[in-house]
């Protein structure tokens, strides 16, 4: 049997945006920006998603003179995650 | 906008992801180094001197000079609100690092406060300081030096193993060896003083020179 892949995170940048976030504590919109080469109004739009489903959190706040936004796994994005990757597991490897 | 993936592909992208952050040391972590690690080699080296200047008996006045460490925090509390101003990433190496030190700094307090209230309290109150009590309490002191040593020895160890940043770690490898020496060495004549030396030293080696090379490091990688 296949496990139903979870559709929020099965797209490239919204897998991209969680599993930078898995791999540390919290990051910055512009390193995220970076590091998945995404234009900013894209991935604006894919970490929104992210937060309404409670995937992430996401801070804005100044920080010295700039404003910032800071994206953090929650638990259940953990869980998410964990289960995506199973569920790919079973995919690539059907008994 | 919505690029549907295989499921070869998502594994690779996790891949590629999840360890974009990993390496990422901070920025101005040299900075933080240098400050601690001047502080450490000039007040270890003024106490160096005034062990060996001062008389006898009113050589550990120049202890007192420890208390300069303070100074530091102010500047160290400045880097790193500077430091967290620009941070784009934050790693759970770096998480864990900083408990790793903050609890060095913890234990460094809680010994030396430890043992400079218990001097002061037996001198106040113990009116019939025997010569045996005295040298026990004495005694102690001397083995306050290398066991610091050791404690900051450990950090730098770890702190080099989990950046894999090869001059740290040495650095701790050779506060470890200086710690051992500076323990053998105890009864030797002079070793308060070359306590000190060793000391100033071990800041060198563990604090300073990685500092330098952490510092270019940074200016190279952006």
């Amino acid at each position: 049997m296949f496990k139903e892949l979870d559709p929020l995170l099965h797209s490239q940048l919204r897998l991209a945006v969680i599993s930078i976030l898995i791999g540390s504590e919290e990051a910055d919109f512009v390193f995220i920006k970076e590091k998945t080469n995404a234009t900013a109004g894209n991935l604006s739009v894919q970490i929104e998603k992210l937060r309404e489903a409670g995937y992430i959190s996401v801070e804005k706040a100044f920080r010295g003179k700039m404003p910032r936004t800071t994206c953090r796994i929650t638990k259940e994005g953990i869980q998410a995650f964990e289960k995506y990757v199973a569920a790919l597991n079973s995919y690539l490897k059907p008994k | 906008m919505e690029n549907v993936l295989n499921e070869k592909e998502s594994l690779d992208l996790i891949g590629q992801m999840i360890n974009t952050a990993k390496k990422n040391l901070q920025k101005g972590t040299g900075k933080i180094f240098l400050l601690w690690g001047y502080l450490l080699a000039g007040i270890s080296l003024c106490t160096f001197i005034l062990l060996v200047y001062l008389p006898r008996e009113t050589g550990y006045y120049a202890y007192f000079l420890w208390f300069l460490m303070a100074f530091g925090y102010p500047f160290h509390y400045w880097l790193v609100k500077k430091m967290r101003n620009e941070r784009l990433v934050k790693t759970y190496i770096e998480k864990l690092m900083t408990w790793v030190w903050i609890g060095l700094i913890v234990s460094i307090l809680v010994v030396v406060f430890g043992m400079l209230i218990d001097t002061v309290l037996v001198y106040q109150f113990t009116k019939d300081m025997k010569v045996g009590n005295d040298f026990i309490r004495w005694f102690q002191w001397i083995f306050l030096t290398p066991f610091l040593l050791c404690l900051y020895g450990f950090a730098l160890f770890v702190s080099g193993k989990a950046y894999e940043f090869k001059p740290l770690v040495i650095g701790g490898i050779i506060c470890f060896m200086a710690s051992f020496f500076l323990i053998l060495s105890v009864h030797k004549t002079g070793t308060l003083s070359f306590q000190q030396l060793v000391l100033c030293l071990s800041a060198v080696v563990g604090f300073v020179i990685p500092g330098h090379m952490l510092n270019r490091k940074e200016r190279r990688d952006v």
